[in-house]
């Protein structure tokens, strides 16, 4: 827990209202370059949201992708179009509880030790979005495959600033 | 109840299924998967969850007069949503020791609170009281007793207080507000050995002390346990709220102490103008986080 007010007790752990949290190295890396400090921590409303919404995004329309042209009408390709959200929500909580079951089978093997499931599942759903977004970059429409472009340079700038980060030996 | 009522009411919507699903959720959805959960998921209990529904809809009514009652429906999504939040944040402290940030409002109240010989921690259901009680306890090692509404559910009631023990600690001991008479005088004993007791005090259940109060220019019925409490014990109420202002991030809003003196006047007129003073605190506080008040059983009269 961390307590941003400078005037706060001496008993909280204060922080300098500069300092920063990513989950990722790339905003980290960003923010070091600005001259700023950042630290690893799961505090940035952006990473979260904006993170999220890309991953069930590219989701979304790869689902949209396949299932649209087996609906011929309009009013069914819009009412298609809202339910689809909630079946990738579904689809989501499916993938979660077998990951699940998969990270139980990991630790019995003693080949998985993390105290929660959510690396192996960040690695999984990683995957996925990556193996998607390079479909995406054989799709014939340009928007699509600008979105897979986009989530393979995130994920490039991503992994070279986790490298960079290790060169520099940051935390 | 039979064995096969008893099992579906796990799957109600106060039932302990839910909040065992919440922990799974938590150690298997990565952080950035969680907004888009919790907002699919406020959806489900936005419909499954219809009396609730209803309650912040009757309380909206009040605290946003002449409010639009469409828009008021999505305003009482967000009341979902925001709830989702906290008590997922709550959870997520739990199991994980997650950190989160702070800011704070009224930091003079919270130190006073904090070297306090023996206090009432008065609070609302508002914001992450749970995941709040629960780290002022681990900062500033300081037992916490804290008294909570009894769930309508006995597995979730355990399921809770177990999360609220572990999250602190083992410095966070749960009571229940029931009829019985042994509750007051341990909180007394409590208060007089030097620790802080937390107490909700915007909703009056069944069989406990009560007295009318104006919130919103309603009369509406207050726990006046925690005045008796403090007129007792001689001991300063501290009002304190925390607010959830954006993802991991939260708003500790401390007030200034309410006292209930002995010499001044009766009994009675010390706790009716202490009780006035908490219902003007409560009132400024929720018409500025309406979506926060997570009072979901209707406060106000029915019109």
């Amino acid at each position: 827990m961390v307590f941003v007010s400078p005037d706060f007790s001496r008993a909280m752990k204060d922080t300098k209202g500069s300092e920063r949290g990513y989950a990722f190295a790339l905003p980290r890396l960003i923010v070091r370059l600005t001259g700023r400090t950042a630290r690893r921590a799961e505090l940035s409303r952006w990473e979260a949201y904006g993170t999220g919404i890309l991953v069930f995004g590219v989701s979304c329309v790869f689902a949209a992708r396949l299932l649209l042209p087996l609906v011929r009408l309009g009013p069914l390709q819009l009412l298609a179009l809202l339910l689809l959200p909630f079946g990738i929500w579904v689809a989501f909580l499916i993938l979660y509880f077998i990951n699940a079951q998969l990270a139980a089978v990991l630790r019995r093997l003693g080949l998985y030790a993390a105290v929660t499931n959510n690396p192996l599942q960040h690695a999984v759903i990683m995957s996925l979005t990556t193996l998607i977004a390079l479909a995406f970059l054989r799709d014939e429409c340009d928007w699509v495959k600008l979105l897979g472009a986009f989530w393979l340079a995130l994920l490039i700038l991503n992994l070279t600033s986790i490298l960079v980060e290790k060169l520099r030996h940051e935390p | 109840m039979t064995d096969s009522r008893r099992w579906f009411h796990r799957f109600a919507v106060r039932g302990v299924f839910w909040r065992q699903y919440l922990d799974f959720g938590l150690t298997n959805v990565p952080f950035y998967l969680r907004p888009v959960m919790i907002f699919f998921w406020t959806i489900f209990f936005f419909f499954l969850a219809a009396p609730e529904r209803r309650a912040i809809l009757s309380n909206l009514r009040v605290v946003l007069p002449g409010s639009n009652p469409l828009l008021n429906l999505g305003r009482a999504w967000l009341t979902l949503y925001n709830f989702a939040w906290t008590i997922a944040d709550a959870a997520d402290h739990k199991l994980a020791k997650t950190e989160f940030a702070y800011e704070l409002e009224g930091a003079e109240f919270l130190e006073q609170l904090a070297a306090a010989k023996g206090a009432i921690l008065l609070t609302a259901h508002m914001g992450n009281y749970d995941l709040g009680a629960a780290v002022f306890a681990e900062r500033f090692q300081r037992d916490i007793r804290m008294v909570r509404a009894p769930e309508a559910d006995a597995e979730t009631a355990q399921h809770l207080d177990e999360s609220l023990e572990r999250a602190g600690a083992g410095a966070v001991k749960v009571a229940y507000n029931t009829a019985s008479m042994a509750l007051p005088f341990e909180l007394l004993n409590a208060i007089r050995a030097g620790e802080i007791v937390s107490i909700q005090g915007d909703r009056a259940v069944a069989h406990i002390s009560q007295r009318p109060a104006r919130l919103f220019g309603e009369e509406v019925m207050l726990p006046d346990g925690p005045f008796m409490l403090a007129f007792v014990a001689q001991a300063p109420i501290y009002p304190l709220f925390i607010i959830r202002t954006n993802f991991h991030r939260y708003r500790i809003i401390a007030r200034p102490p309410i006292y209930c003196r002995r010499a001044e006047r009766g009994r009675e007129a010390v706790i009716e103008e202490a009780l006035r003073d908490w219902g003007r605190t409560l009132e400024k506080v929720i018409a500025a986080n309406w979506s926060q008040w997570f009072s979901l059983v209707p406060i106000f009269p029915a019109r």
